[in-house]
């Protein structure tokens, strides 16, 4: 028996995104997977990676006391961390560019950590997530995260195996209020129209509002705003579930109305239709929904995608295509001719490398050029050849350092 | 003062090499944290330079290049490790660039300038820019300093680790392999070659570099002239029975030079209770009472008390003992550490910085932990009221896989700074 450990110290949604490389190991002959999850979310791991050993430990520092983080790291992390050394890992894949991903690193035999590592005492950053950092500075043209991290393994299962196509499910819409940066989520009254719309245009019976307790509020306003008929069908859900109900309740929709939120990810892990809205720093081609019959309203404006952590000096123009009237229409009939400016619809859909996204309104003015940089990502992990591109070398140039040449050759190396 | 964070920067080879050892070990057993750049690392990669066959400006260019990618290196450890002091031994590789950078942020910087400062005049390009300049010897060297501006020298004489330099108990093939009569260890310089072939009716063994080339002297040469490793000396200076210690010079024509200086050989022969035959220097008598060392003063002397000392043996015993009693009362690095960190703090104004530090033991701690921390101090070397800052560094600082524990306490640090939390 090989195991094989994944250290996903984030969030939700990235948990959730963790699924293509947890799924890969899964299927490797004679392995078991073990997931090192933050405490909050082990839960929610069990669920929905339920052939997976969960090893939770405490990382997030939300609503601890001073005594009680000392006692969590100390006592409960020191048991945990002595299991972890405990288990003999053939790979230990470390996911997350972050202090405590470098030290929790530390437990282990160097040359058996990929990622993020530890090396007497010398924090370490692995070849591919190198590779990530340097083609972060074109944003527009980059990969899936849920490849991103398949991409540790050169074995990956096909995208298409990944998540299940994605079907309506019968119990209405679920409207997720906001996600965790409130810029890339759209306001109370602009999410009300676009619930309205799709409510009274599938004629549904049932609209639950899903998000935290800080939510609650916002869908109170949500439901104001929504006229009669509806608010009698809608219920406020908001900071009322634990994950398994959420679970439940996800899987039981016919589509979820949502920004890139992490119960996005919920939706496209069980196969319920995504309805998405993308702005501000949320870029679809980074984090959109995982699977096909997905559908991402881009807005693409010129300052997108921008970084969470810059203030806006633009008014939060990326809104501008949703709060425009003919939005409403384009919701309803999809038709390109009823796009607003500034938005592109896509439809969720693979090519070989993983996830895409197709426009079938507005124009993508990159395709070309990703195309281009996804054969060339592609090719760096298969040795089947492949399109020599005219952005070959400025690709390899950009992607390729001295170092990786010069000092080491394999994927799995690492570099501090 | 003791708990203070310092980064001693060694040089890429060289006599001062071995003194930043014990100079470390020294720091950590009076209690400091103690961080090594480790030099001689590099030293290998810079000079395989000289061996391109490229043009001479070619050349500086790259080896200029390549020591400011050390000098970096150290930037960068001192960024990370935050020391109170960056601790320079002579030819440590840190350029102007570097030492202007560390004095604009305020990071305090000592050179123990461990050579003859007439025969390595140098120190004058570097010595205005550390903070300050301890140096071995006294007089003049003291006004150059103070006219490059450099006013912060001081008289920092070298010394011995006594858990390095001690008696030992050799085995029988070592006392034979080690041990003679009469030997010098150390490298063969002009007055040690035409001294020593006075000596060579004796039982003599002549251990150390740089004596090719001398037929008469040639059959005395152990190993070959190969170097000898520090764990070797000591026991070659408790195999001997008279250790001969001729300090160094160029001149030939004046065997015994009557220098300044007191040389490390004379305070680790004192230290491992070996008997010696030291040369006079004008610096001796405050280190050493006149029953204290047997010394010369021309190769007359010296060949007669080899003679006397040979027929007098326990006389030998009782000067190596006081020798030994002087050394570990007043000749320790870790006393000279103690003087340097002193001078500094009087010389150097705000110093040490004070920094914000937690205790380990805050009321939130668990109590079921105390033992198990207690346990991991100690073995840390750490004092048991150590700083959870410093416990962090000194578990960073280990090697390899970490335990259970060390990771919590790694994990728990960095928890508290993502969260700007500390107990």
């Amino acid at each position: 028996m090989k195991n094989y450990l994944i250290i996903q110290l984030a969030r939700f949604g990235d948990l959730i995104q963790t699924k293509r490389l947890l799924a890969t190991l899964c299927a490797r002959d004679d392995a078991t997977v073990h997931l090192c999850v933050d405490k909050s979310l082990q839960q929610l791991a069990r669920l929905v990676y339920p052939d997976v050993v969960i090893h939770p430990v405490t990382a997030h520092g939300t609503g601890l006391s001073n005594s009680e983080a000392m006692r969590s790291m100390l006592v409960d992390n020191r048991k945990a961390f002595d299991k972890l050394k405990s288990i003999d890992f053939e790979t230990i894949y470390n996911l997350n560019f972050s202090g405590l991903n470098f030290r929790l690193a530390a437990l282990f035999d160097p040359e058996t950590v990929e990622g993020y590592g530890w090396n007497n005492g010398q924090e370490m950053i692995g070849l591919w997530p190198s590779m990530a950092m340097r083609w972060s500075s074109f944003r527009r043209i980059a990969i899936n995260l849920v490849d991103f991290w398949a991409g540790y393994c050169p074995d990956m299962i096909s995208p298409e195996s990944v998540n299940p196509e994605a079907k309506a499910k019968g119990s209405g819409i679920g409207v997720v209020l906001a996600g965790r940066e409130s810029r890339r989520s759209l306001p109370a009254d602009i999410l009300a129209k676009a619930t309205a719309t799709l409510g009274s245009s599938s004629k549904t019976d049932r609209i639950v509002l899903l998000g935290g307790k800080s939510e609650a509020a916002a869908g109170q306003a949500v439901i104001k705003e929504l006229p009669k008929n509806l608010q009698e069908k809608t219920d406020n859900l908001a900071g009322k579930t634990d994950w398994t109900q959420l679970v439940e309740i996800v899987d039981s929709l016919d589509m979820l109305l949502t920004p890139d939120t992490g119960t996005m990810h919920l939706a496209a892990h069980l196969g319920t239709p995504v309805k998405a809205f993308f702005l501000s720093s949320a870029w679809c081609f980074e984090t959109g929904p995982y699977g096909k019959g997905h559908t991402v309203y881009q807005a693409v404006t010129d300052c997108l995608p921008c970084l969470e952590t810059k203030p806006c000096d633009y008014d939060t123009k990326c809104l501008g295509g949703f709060a425009d009237p003919l939005f409403q229409r384009f919701l309803v009939t999809g038709k390109a001719d009823h796009a607003p400016q500034g938005l592109i619809g896509f439809n969720s859909a693979f090519d070989r490398l993983g996830q895409i996204y197709s426009p079938f309104a507005g124009t993508d003015n990159d395709t070309d050029q990703r195309t281009k940089f996804r054969e060339f990502i592609r090719q760096f992990h298969a040795d089947d050849g492949g399109e020599i591109s005219d952005l070959e070398r400025l690709f390899a140039e950009r992607i390729y350092r001295e170092r990786d040449w010069m000092t080491k050759s394999q994927p799995v190396g690492t570099f501090g | 003062m003791n708990n203070l964070r310092i980064l001693v920067v060694l040089p890429f080879y060289g006599g001062s090499l071995p003194i930043g050892r014990y100079v470390t070990s020294a720091l950590k057993e009076d209690g400091h944290l103690v961080e090594v750049f480790e030099a001689p690392e590099f030293y290998s990669a810079y000079d395989s330079l000289k061996s391109l066959k490229v043009t001479t400006d070619r050349l500086e260019y790259l080896q200029n290049s390549f020591l400011n990618v050390v000098s970096q290196s150290v930037l960068a450890k001192v960024e990370t490790f935050e020391p109170d002091l960056v601790l320079c031994m002579a030819q440590a590789p840190l350029n102007h660039q570097a030492l202007k950078r560390l004095k604009r942020d305020g990071v305090t910087t000592a050179m123990w300038f461990v050579e003859d400062y007439r025969l390595f005049t140098y120190w004058k390009a570097f010595a205005p820019f550390y903070d300050v300049f301890a140096v071995i010897q006294k007089g003049q060297i003291f006004d150059e300093l103070n006219a490059v501006g450099q006013p912060n020298a001081l008289y920092l004489p070298l010394a011995a680790q006594p858990d390095f330099h001690k008696p030992v108990d050799l085995t029988p093939v070592e006392q034979r392999k080690f041990g003679s009569d009469v030997s010098f260890m150390g490298a063969g310089y002009p007055n040690r070659r035409i001294a020593f072939r006075e000596l060579v009716n004796h039982d003599f063994k002549i251990w150390g570099t740089e004596w090719e080339g001398d037929h008469v002297l040639e059959p005395l040469i152990q190993l070959k002239g190969a170097r000898i490793s520090s764990e070797d000396c000591v026991k070659i200076f408790n195999a001997t029975k008279i250790n001969l210690n001729l300090h160094s010079s160029i001149q030939a024509d004046e065997l015994v030079t009557y220098g300044d200086f007191v040389n490390p050989r004379t305070f680790e022969l004192a230290a491992c209770g070996a008997f010696q035959l030291v040369d006079k220097r004008s610096l001796l008598p405050e280190a050493f009472a006149e029953n204290e060392l047997a010394t010369f003063s021309s190769m007359d002397e010296l060949i007669e008390k080899i003679g006397y000392f040979t027929s007098n043996p326990e006389e030998c015993v009782g000067i190596a003992q006081r020798s030994r009693d002087r050394v570990l009362k007043d000749h320790t690095y870790k006393i000279r550490m103690r003087t340097l960190i002193e001078f500094t703090n009087e010389r150097i104004d705000g110093w040490p910085k004070q920094r914000a530090s937690s205790t380990v033991f805050s009321d939130d701690f668990p109590p079921e932990l105390e033992q198990d921390i207690r346990q991991l101090i100690g073995e840390l070397g750490l004092p048991e009221d150590v700083s959870f800052e410093d416990l962090v560094w000194a578990v960073r600082q280990q090697q390899g896989k970490l335990s259970d524990l060390d990771t919590a306490i790694l994990f728990l640090d960095e928890w508290q700074k993502l969260y700007k939390i500390r107990m």
